[in-house]
């Protein structure tokens, strides 16, 4: 009897914990979201000089494009926070997913105090402005220098929302040199081959790549093009079609009128051009279920001749590729002016960083003068050099970065919160040697006389945002088909004559005119 | 524990003449003879409500235009409208087709191999032989998705992958197997079943292990072989477990493992790759429309429910005991 008793009283007590620990679970998850700020303020404040008020805490939501993100105790994170004099909690979410995490942010209400928004203009964010569930920073903006004068005129009105204002800060970006074909210069030496201006050329380069072992292995074991197929976009066989009907992104200004670029008879011309080049294998057989890193390998391990890239990446690739072919010079790493008279510009910014509602007025402003404050050169220094003796040595009066440090100390990940462009920073880098960096500036200088700009950004369409995900990924079904010779190209005239005669097609071509017309009114 | 169960049971209907307040006051009993058992169940109920059924409240949203900045409460009710559109979508046939099929040709080819190599295996008499295999067919369980199409990328990739090579060094031509429409079902089948097989075994293996030695013994007496002891013995004494499995396996029959179908899929496949999760996925996190794709969500699940409700019927007037 006794013994009973006890193991009653054990079951009770062990019930009892249970559901207190599946409670306290429950509360915890809920509870850490909301409360952003951190427990710890005292620390940090005192190192900051000069400085009556105590630092400003906040969440911030940031893209991370590295595998590892910066430690909370990073050092350019501190040295960053003394100098503007704030403690922030940064929520580090991968590229691969930000969207995802994003929108998942938004529908739950609970956004952090500086959020980056990667594409201002997704109906997610568009219906969350109109709820008012961010701050118009319009009147705000032209209280800070930094955030008027560093940032693009461009920028900031390519991201005005549909009423005109501005719902978060843009982040500056070059708008030269966006990701083009880049070639390797030895292998056209090695065949005797001129850097293609034309369709018609880089087909015959191609061609040659493919036929003529310039790899000089002795086996024709080469891809030319090496390239990827995404589920709704057509990754970088993109800028071949983008070649031909010389339209940057989906809207082409035709007779005073946006039209779908898929409803081009070029575009008919480079699926034509892009499945013939599939058939002769100029492109990866596995173009349509390879992903990103599985092209890039193609070229780097010294398969491939042409990848789409920035030249800025060049010490990526030339530092696997020169493990492979020890004679190939950074030069090597050789972009392409332009083809058809055609090269991508870029909109001159990345998303925006954005403030929601929930913070008070008072902390919006604190949080605009820390970005300000964060755009003057000595701290955007701290994240660009990282610390001398560690990150940078002094030669001959010049900075000379050690990048491999630099990238461990996490420097480049700030610049996804804050970063002053340089016109400059997508093809040269500081670390470059001064006759690539001279070579990249003056391709990019040659570029900038032929660059198309997508005139469709920032453009609001109600019927775009809600039927074009589904036309653009029914588009690239049917693209996808074509270029792996599934399909005839007969199919491809059906398609776009059916396309041609759906009613939201033509009320998306109407409401992108109005809205174009309406901002080249206002400029 | 076992005291008490003669006891509930034993107490006939028939014994109280089954007016409603008898009926509550035999639940007070019962409830404070059995308190502890109760108590003990509690967490149980608590952890239940806390993170089923109270999330379940989200679901009204489909009835919405959800907007989530006006929350659950400020947002404007549309009634069936995204169930209508749903249907009325030209790709609701197409996705219906593809997770059916995919689910069929699982449910065909798939479900009778873990019972058929619980089976051979029960009948290995090496008892570190039968350790070994197990825990090797057990591994890819724990492989993820990701790696698993990485390997297959690798092994069946058209321009370098490993097959082809060899095909090609056979003299035969290369063969289109990831971008192929009519190889993708029974490439996905061949995953799940070299990803689950082995660890689907557990459950019958355990089955197996509760048959009491003696009645092998008996039969091997009166002289029936192993087939026959395997068809006589072992096949009736997991019969039940299959049951109960299969009708679980039902209750699935509108999921396709989403990380699977998502990695395979590209755009060469589209017609016979999007399923209901994809495209609850794309629609709902991708572009956002909340409501919409909660409503196509809801479809999916109910269709999973009344399939469960309907199998384990069946299975009860088969003499089966179901899963409820």
């Amino acid at each position: 009897m006794k013994r009973k008793t006890k193991s009653r009283g054990a079951a009770v007590t062990l019930a009892g914990l249970l559901s207190l620990t599946l409670l306290l679970s429950a509360c915890g998850s809920s509870g850490n979201g909301a409360s952003g700020g951190s427990g710890n303020a005292s620390t940090a404040g005192s190192g900051a000089s000069g400085q009556s008020e105590s630092p400003l805490e906040l969440s911030i939501m940031a893209i991370l494009l590295t595998p590892t993100a910066p430690a909370d105790d990073n050092k350019i994170k501190q040295a960053i926070e003394k100098a503007v004099n704030a403690k922030m909690k940064i929520n580090w979410v991968s590229g691969n997913n930000y969207t995802d995490k994003l929108n998942v942010a938004l529908a739950s209400g609970d956004i952090p105090d500086l959020t980056y928004i990667d594409d201002p203009f997704s109906s997610v964010f568009r219906n969350a402005v109109s709820q008012g569930a961010f701050w118009d920073l319009t009147p705000y903006i032209k209280d800070y220098p930094n955030l008027s004068s560093k940032i693009s005129e461009t920028a900031w009105n390519l991201t005005k929302m549909a009423d005109g204002k501005n719902y978060g800060v843009p982040r500056p970006r070059p708008s030269e040199a966006d990701p083009f074909f880049i070639i390797r210069k030895d292998w056209l030496d090695k065949l005797g081959l001129q850097v293609p201006t034309t369709t018609d050329e880089l087909y015959n380069v191609m061609k040659a790549f493919a036929e003529k072992d310039p790899d000089g292995n002795g086996k024709n074991d080469t891809i030319p093009l090496t390239a990827y197929i995404n589920p709704s976009d057509m990754g970088p066989l993109g800028q071949v079609e983008q070649s031909f009907t010389g339209v940057n992104g989906k809207w082409k200004l035709q007779d005073g009128k946006l039209v779908y670029s898929a409803l081009l008879p070029e575009t008919r011309q480079a699926l034509e051009y892009l499945a013939k080049a599939y058939k002769e294998k100029l492109i990866p057989e596995d173009v349509a279920s390879m992903k990103l890193t599985q092209s890039k390998d193609l070229f780097d391990s010294g398969k491939a001749g042409i990848i789409v890239d920035k030249a800025g990446t060049m010490s990526d690739h030339y530092n696997t590729l020169k493990t492979v072919d020890p004679n190939f010079k950074q030069t090597d790493f050789y972009p392409v002016t332009s083809i058809n008279g055609y090269n991508p510009k870029g909109a001159g910014f990345a998303g925006m960083m954005a403030i929601p509602k929930s913070v008070p007025e008072d902390k919006m402003k604190r949080i605009l003068k820390m970005m300000d404050t964060w755009m003057n050169e000595d701290v955007f220094d701290i994240q660009q050099y990282g610390f001398e003796g560690t990150d940078y040595k002094v030669e001959n009066g010049q900075k000379v970065i050690d990048t491999d440090q630099l990238q461990k100390d996490g420097g480049p990940s700030f610049n996804q919160i804050v970063y002053v462009a340089d016109p400059y920073a997508s093809s040269t880098k500081v670390y470059f040697p001064a006759e690539v960096n001279d070579l990249y500036k003056k391709i990019q200088d040659d570029r900038a006389k032929s660059s198309v700009a997508d005139i469709s950004i920032g453009l609001y369409s109600a019927t775009a945002v809600q039927e074009l995900p589904e036309i653009d990924k029914k588009v690239q079904d049917m693209k996808t088909k074509i270029i792996l010779g599934r399909e005839p190209i007969t199919a491809w005239d059906s398609f776009v004559n059916d396309l041609k005669n759906d009613p939201n097609m033509a009320k998306m071509s109407e409401e992108m005119t109005a809205a174009y017309e309406q901002r080249s009114a206002g400029q | 524990m076992p005291a008490h169960e003669p006891r509930a049971g034993a107490v006939p209907r028939a014994w109280s003449p089954g007016g409603e307040t008898s009926r509550l006051r035999r639940l007070a009993l019962d409830l404070k003879r059995d308190r502890y058992l109760y108590v003990l169940a509690l967490p149980g109920l608590v952890f239940f409500l806390l993170f089923k059924f109270v999330p379940m409240w989200g679901i009204v949203i489909s009835f919405q235009n959800y907007s989530p900045f006006a929350g659950i409460g400020g947002s404007p009710w549309v009634g069936l409208d995204n169930f209508r559109r749903f249907f009325e979508n030209p790709d609701f046939m197409m996705l219906f087709r593809n997770t059916m099929g995919i689910n069929l040709l699982s449910l065909v080819c798939f479900f009778p191999l873990p019972i058929v190599l619980s089976l051979l295996l029960n009948e290995v008499r090496s008892l570190f032989y039968k350790r070994a295999v197990q825990t090797i067919v057990y591994m890819p369980h724990f492989l993820s998705w990701v790696i698993i199409s990485g390997l297959t990328f690798i092994i069946f990739a058209k321009g370098d992958g490993l097959v082809n090579n060899m095909l090609e060094a056979a003299g035969a031509g290369r063969v289109d197997v990831l971008t192929n429409p009519n190889l993708f079902w029974i490439m996905l089948t061949i995953q799940s079943i070299w990803k689950e097989c082995g660890w689907g075994t557990i459950l019958f293996l355990a089955a197996m292990a509760s048959i009491d030695p003696q009645v092998y013994e008996a039969a091997r007496i009166d002289g029936a072989s192993r087939l026959r002891q395997m068809r006589h013995i072992t096949l009736p004494a997991i019969r039940s477990v299959i049951v109960v499995l299969l009708i679980l396996r039902l209750g699935h029959m509108m999921d396709v493992g989403f990380e699977q179908v998502f990695l395979m899929y590209n755009g060469a496949v589209s017609e016979v790759a999007e399923v209901f999760d994809t495209y609850v996925y794309r629609v709902g996190i991708q572009q956002g429309q909340f409501s919409y794709s909660t409503a196509a969500g809801l479809f999916k699940s109910v269709v999973g429910l009344v399939l469960v409700v309907i199998a384990n019927r069946i299975a009860k007037k088969m003499g089966e005991e179901g899963i409820y």
